[in-house]
């Protein structure tokens, strides 16, 4: 052991200032940890083509259940599922590929728009709902005397007064749903409050709005996406529903919710009118729900610790 | 505490009457209201003006406007009825113009004649519908001019059973308070809601009688009637109302020895609301027998294959349509030879009871289990359970005799909530398997817009769940005394 095996190493002023600590993205994170579940990726794939079908699809079918081109036709109709009409052909002789997703997009707009709509109003209403204490004194009363009631009910009252169709369909939904997001948010508001951060923040004088976007909002991103996932399906679910007990869209229009209701009768003599529909509202369902939960796992920073 | 209570139940009626009030102004004013008359058989065969005279009569009936015809104008307004009758002379000009002050619209019928109305302001729809919703039987009632004579008064006795029962003479109804085999078993004709009249479906019955009436065949049995005769007879002498001396026939006073001679019949099959009832509670019984152990093997097992399984299956409920599911559901059930239509087999049969009430029962059990599982697996790392672990209890007896007991609490407060969501939630099922519930006849009132109907329901759904919340919360303290609803200052 002698000195000369030593050399000398320059000293870096700049290393020094450098905080040694792990790159950290949020939303690398979020990405990373989302696409490490086989499923999720696999039901990402599912939901993305039924989007691009949903939407694709129709501008070319130009598929419109009052236009029965064969209906004297006899030969066209009840025609199983084959090569040429992959889905068969129905009780009048149209192609069911073309009205499934032409109902498909309907019930997608629907759920789309109308999650859009009450997670918006949920969540603006939510946080100002759960940080003023004023606000929550009458925005209390109100749910007590909203929440109580049946949705399905307030749903369907909704759609007798305002007539079917797709805007009123959105409106019934979103009107009777909203509350619910926003008391949810309320209660997530609540516990994090009164958090030092928060009071911090409050002392040094940052207006309520800044402190709801900076501090709270963050906080939120998972809940959210929670709400989310849970809403999309359940729209849907509800389209069907309306549509089956005949308050949702009209036979004017294509909806899964009618076509499962005009094929229920066709249940023993040509089931696949009415079990491809049935499929294809659960295949949306399901991978829009298991998409969603994933992603709001991954958005939760707790799971983003290796 | 009885403070808290008060106020409870006077905030809960007042969002009954809020929701209920709403819609009524929605229903009557937002909906065009020719369309009652969509499935109406009598107007299609009128034309012309008795056309428009028999649907003004009909909405006034309905409670949409307050119709006037000319002689009824010429009656309120006119000492010269005569002269008034004749259209275009003064007289009548007179008063058309004094109803046209009044706010009233004026139409004319094809023949020339004027008549005259005015719909309802919002506030006089509800007052009008609350004015007239409860009806309290008092010996005053009967107005029968060929009966002046009537005894009034109440009277305790024995009914045709021989069973004590509150009668009345001068009432609506003979027996005002009486005591049979059937459930509830002391039944009462004192109070009555009345929600108006069925239209167009049921016509002319109330709303109130066609859903709580027995639906199905009349059932005859030996009945002895009060004047003494012995006869085979489907009438339930509990439920005779008064009939006006002119309209009584030989049969009525065969039978009967006073007016008391307009009565319900017997039925096979119970009303829609017992039928409602009878699935939701059935399916309740159901749902927290799979959900109660599933949910507690659940949180035992956390985190082990068990535990995943059952996940997936929430998640499966929640995400898949429940119409979807209860037609999955429905064509296994069909592999067993169940039958998918209630009617098929009706009320008799036990096979046309498993799939509805296992289909309810099976589409309540996610909710239930996810938070059963929840509160089981909170509790599970509170101190007392570390206790219990460190005096060498096995984990299944801290479960069930220590963990059970706290969890149960948030579990037994649901119980009357999912009563309700059991008779409310059942219009799909319902609707699915045809089975003459309330459930299905919610969506059928709408599609025949019979509003009087949609608000009968409305309201019984709205009380039935606002209330079942408020039972839910007393159960709570109920076995719990710890827990208190009130907060004593110091509030946030």
């Amino acid at each position: 052991m002698s000195d000369n095996k030593f050399t000398f190493v320059q000293l870096e002023e700049s290393a020094s200032e450098h905080i040694a600590s792990p790159q950290y993205s949020y939303w690398k994170s979020v990405f990373r940890k989302f696409f490490s579940s086989k499923l999720a990726i696999f039901m990402l794939i599912v939901a993305f083509s039924v989007l691009l079908i949903a939407f694709i699809q129709p501008i070319f079918s130009k598929y419109n259940p009052t236009i029965m081109p064969h209906i004297n036709d006899r030969t066209m109709k009840y025609i199983r599922p084959n090569a040429t009409y992959w889905f068969g052909t129905d009780d009048v002789g149209n192609s069911l590929f073309d009205a499934v997703w032409a109902g498909t997009k309907n019930s997608l707009i629907i759920s789309l728009i109308a999650t859009a709509i009450t997670t918006v109003l949920g969540v603006i209403v939510g946080m100002f709902w759960g940080y003023s204490k004023k606000m929550d004194q009458i925005m209390i009363q109100i749910y007590n005397v909203f929440a109580n009631i049946p949705f399905t009910l307030l749903v369907m009252v909704l759609m007798y007064t305002f007539g079917q169709g797709m805007a009123q369909l959105i409106f019934a939904l979103s009107v009777t749903s909203w509350l619910g997001t926003a008391y949810f948010i309320r209660v997530q508001v609540m516990i994090i409050r009164d958090r030092e951060y928060n009071l911090a923040s409050r002392c040094l004088g940052t207006p309520t709005h800044r402190i709801l976007k900076q501090n709270v909002l963050p906080y939120l991103v998972s809940v959210i996406v929670t709400a989310i996932s849970r809403d999309v399906p359940l729209f849907i679910s509800y389209e069907v529903f309306l549509s089956f007990i005949g308050v949702g869209l009209s036979q004017k229009e294509a909806s899964l919710g009618g076509m499962i209701q005009k094929y229920s009768v066709y249940l023993q003599s040509a089931s696949y009118l009415f079990w491809i529909p049935v499929c294809i509202s659960a295949f949306i369902s399901v991978s829009f729900y298991i998409v969603g939960q994933t992603l709001a796992d991954a958005s939760d920073p707790r799971t983003h610790m290796v | 505490m009885k403070k808290y209570i008060i106020n409870r139940v006077i905030r809960s009626i007042l969002a009954i009457l809020l929701v209920v009030s709403i819609a009524i102004v929605m229903l009557f004013t937002m909906i065009s209201r020719t369309l009652v008359f969509e499935q109406d058989a009598t107007i299609k065969k009128l034309s012309g003006d008795k056309r428009t005279i028999y649907a003004y009569n009909k909405w006034e009936d309905l409670g949409y406007l307050d119709f006037e015809q000319m002689s009824a104008m010429c009656k309120e307004e006119s000492k010269d009825f005569g002269s008034c009758m004749i259209t275009g002379s003064d007289e009548n000009n007179r008063v058309v113009s004094l109803y046209k002050d009044k706010g009233y619209t004026i139409q004319y019928l094809n023949d020339g004649t004027p008549f005259a109305s005015r719909d309802y302001t919002a506030l006089e729809l509800i007052s009008k519908f609350y004015s007239r919703l409860i009806k309290i039987d008092n010996p005053t009632f009967v107005k029968d001019e060929d009966n002046k004579d009537l005894k009034r008064g109440y009277s305790i006795g024995l009914d045709h059973n021989n069973l004590p029962a509150i009668m009345c003479s001068g009432c609506e109804y003979q027996y005002q308070l009486y005591v049979d085999g059937k459930f509830p078993f002391i039944h009462q004709n004192i109070f009555r809601l009345d929600f108006g009249h069925s239209f167009p479906t049921s016509q002319g019955i109330p709303t109130i009688d066609v859903i709580s009436t027995g639906q199905g065949k009349t059932v005859n049995k030996q009945v002895k009637f009060p004047s003494g005769n012995v006869s085979k007879s489907a009438v339930d002498l509990h439920t005779c109302k008064y009939k006006a001396s002119s309209t009584l026939d030989h049969l009525d006073k065969n039978k009967f020895n006073n007016n008391y001679a307009n009565c319900q019949s017997n039925y096979d099959s119970p009303s829609m609301i017992s039928t409602s009832y009878m699935f939701g509670i059935l399916s309740i019984l159901l749902s927290y027998l799979i959900a109660l152990p599933a949910g507690m093997y659940m949180a035992r097992k956390k985190g082990k294959w068990q535990d995943k399984v059952g996940i997936a299956y929430i998640n499966f409920l929640i995400a898949v349509p429940s119409l979807a599911f209860i037609y999955f559901v429905k064509l296994l059930g069909q592999g067993f030879g169940l039958p998918d239509k209630f009617p098929q087999l009706g009320y008799g049969n036990i096979k046309s009871y498993i799939l509805p009430i296992l289909i309810l029962a099976l589409l309540q059990t996610a909710g239930l289990m996810t938070w059963i599982r929840r509160y089981m697996v909170d509790q599970s790392n509170a101190d007392y359970v570390k206790f219990a672990k460190a005096k060498g209890l096995s984990q299944r007896e801290i479960f069930n005799r220590h963990i059970l007991k706290n969890a149960i609490l948030p579990i037994v407060n649901g119980i009357p909530a999912s009563i309700i969501l059991a008779i409310s939630g059942s219009v799909i099922t319902e609707s699915v398997f045809a089975i003459p519930g309330m459930g299905k006849m919610l969506p059928d009132a709408i599609k025949s817009y019979n509003n009087n109907m949609v608000i009968t329901l409305t309201f019984i759904f709205t009380s039935l769940s606002i209330f079942s919340l408020l039972f839910g919360d007393l159960l709570m303290i109920f076995i719990d005394p710890r827990i208190q609803l009130s907060t004593k200052g110091g509030t946030r």
